[in-house]
């Protein structure tokens, strides 16, 4: 299995969209701890919620994950790789599994980057502003919530794109799911009086998780959603890719 | 090696393939041979596990491909151009299914020399010509040195050395005890390197055939035409030759000139006319996938 996980990362790695992916990465997570530090009050930057809010800046990763995680799989439908990955792992199961841990891993590392940036802009920042950034217990879990958050996007991802299989109609999907869909339901239920089923949907989950939502959940109660989605979708996207016939 | 028991595959109401049987020995280069849209490239994928059949199993070294294990190494394929990402360097195509195989780093560079692609390795595929991605195909089927090989009209694209050089290819490959199948839809592609052929029409098998089988059908025929064309068919069938009458004293017969010459002659017919007809073998593809078609 570690060789699989290794070839998809070799299979992100050859082709150049990941650059576009990390540098975007880099500008906005930078922009946003730079943004946070220049526009808080001077008797806030010593606060632990700025602490937490400043790491925040690095939730992006949990998105630029979720969308290199869709790309890995329908990018092999798209450009008919697909039919050499399986030649070579003729057991779907094993691919399915290898790029949701890819996607995992990518995940995870993107967050770390995002997080490595944001402290790279924001402690130089505040101390120049006379401020200190003081890495306690409360920062360390939140980098900890953060970094599983976007490991669990990046899996998610690979379980949406092995669903959807086209890649616009996949991108298109998440992307409208992750900033209006979630929402869109979450007032409709609101409507219905059972707001509170909204907070079981992955993008709240995944919120409760890594602290950008607040709802009912605890980080671990949102984690462990978050996981069951991974699950479920995954478990459909391979039956479906178990089916499909690569012509 | 290869087998193909009673494959049956249709895609929404199109039938694609229709309880097709077949297999390949080992040891030899077998043609697949179908006009366009026959089936070939559905029963190839079916054979790599790329399709599920709709009744019918196949098998490759006496298991489904899925069962294999390391199949990279024991089946190589090349099936179409279209399956390398257009934005990766044709080396590092290589490379991704070298770490998904577990194979060395090395063998890459060995297969991309072995199919005379070094110059061309670190340039993405999107710049290949058609020739050259069916040459990183190649390499691709080859990376695993494998024992079986199947491809699906790999002369596609090439140009007339490319050819010749796809034929030496196969042949080295099948002189070391190696199995090829390869498709075609042009018998005369395929005919001076493989040992048997299978031909399919529609989904269904026409013929399997020895190549020698094949030719002996190209061989022609003599064409006698005669004032006494009754007299001498009859004598021709009581020589143990098939004769055809096409009514206007012609005859085509199953026989030498030379031995419809002496046998008119022993019972004092007139010939008209004798001579030899020989047909191509893209004559005898033509009607035996036509003789289907009617």
């Amino acid at each position: 299995m570690s060789t699989l996980v290794g070839s998809e990362f070799l299979k992100l790695r050859t082709t150049r969209g990941w650059i576009g992916y990390v540098l975007a990465l880099v500008i906005l997570s930078g922009i946003g701890a730079a943004a946070q530090v220049g526009t808080a009050l001077e008797f806030e930057r010593d606060s632990p919620e700025f602490r937490l809010d400043l790491l925040s800046s690095s939730v992006t990763a949990g998105l630029i994950a979720f969308l290199v995680g869709i790309t890995s799989v329908t990018v092999e439908f798209r450009h008919g790789t697909i039919t050499r990955t399986l030649l070579v792992t003729p057991r779907r199961e094993r691919v399915v599994v290898a790029k949701e841990l890819a996607g995992f891993l990518l995940g995870a590392a993107l967050a770390v980057l995002a997080i490595a940036v944001v402290l790279a802009v924001a402690i130089p920042y505040l101390s120049a502003e006379g401020a200190a950034f003081e890495l306690d217990s409360g920062v360390a879990a939140r980098i900890g919530r953060l970094v599983l958050a976007a490991a669990l996007w990046g899996a998610l991802g690979v379980a949406v794109g092995a669903l959807l299989q086209k890649q616009t109609v996949a991108l298109v999907v998440a992307i409208l799911w992750i900033f209006l869909g979630e929402a869109l339901i979450g007032a409709l239920l609101g409507l219905a009086d059972l707001e509170d089923v909204a907070d079981f949907l992955p993008g709240q989950a995944l919120g409760a998780l890594d602290g950008s939502v607040e709802d009912r959940f605890s980080p671990a109660l949102g984690g462990a959603l978050a996981l069951a989605w991974v699950t479920v979708l995954g478990a459909l996207g391979y039956l479906r890719v178990r089916r499909r016939d690569i012509t | 090696m290869i087998e193909v028991e009673r494959l049956t595959k249709r895609f929404g109401s199109t039938l694609a393939v229709d309880n097709l049987s077949f297999s390949v020995a080992p040891g030899t280069i077998t043609g697949f041979l179908g006009p366009n849209g026959a089936g070939k490239s559905t029963t190839l994928r079916s054979i790599l596990g790329l399709v599920h059949p709709n009744a019918g199993s196949t098998a490759v070294l006496g298991k489904p491909y899925r069962e294999l294990e390391r199949p990279l190494e024991r089946v190589g394929a090349v099936l179409e151009t279209s399956d390398a990402h257009p934005g990766r360097s044709g080396r590092n195509q290589l490379r991704v299914l070298a770490a998904a195989a577990g194979l060395p780093r090395s063998r890459v560079d060995e297969v991309l020399a072995l199919v005379e692609l070094t110059g061309a390795a670190r340039r993405r595929v999107k710049g290949y010509s058609l020739g050259m991605r069916q040459r990183l195909g190649l390499a691709a089927a080859l990376l695993g040195d494998p024992e079986v090989l199947v491809l699906d009209e790999p002369a596609n694209g090439l140009d007339p050395q490319g050819i010749r050089w796809l034929r030496d290819l196969l042949r080295s490959f099948a002189r070391d005890g190696r199995t090829v199948l390869v498709s075609s839809h042009v018998l005369a592609e395929v005919a001076q390197t493989v040992d048997e052929v299978v031909i399919i029409h529609r989904g269904r098998l026409v013929r399997h055939a020895t190549m020698a089988e094949v030719e002996a059908m190209a061989a022609g025929f003599a064409r006698v035409r005669s004032p006494e064309a009754e007299r001498l068919a009859s004598l021709l069938t009581q020589a143990g030759f098939e004769s055809r009458s096409f009514g206007d004293g012609t005859l085509a017969v199953a026989a030498a000139p030379e031995q419809v010459g002496e046998l008119a002659a022993a019972h004092g017919i007139v010939l008209h006319e004798l001579a030899v007809e020989r047909a191509t073998l893209e004559e005898v593809f033509l009607e035996l996938t036509g003789a289907e078609v009617g």
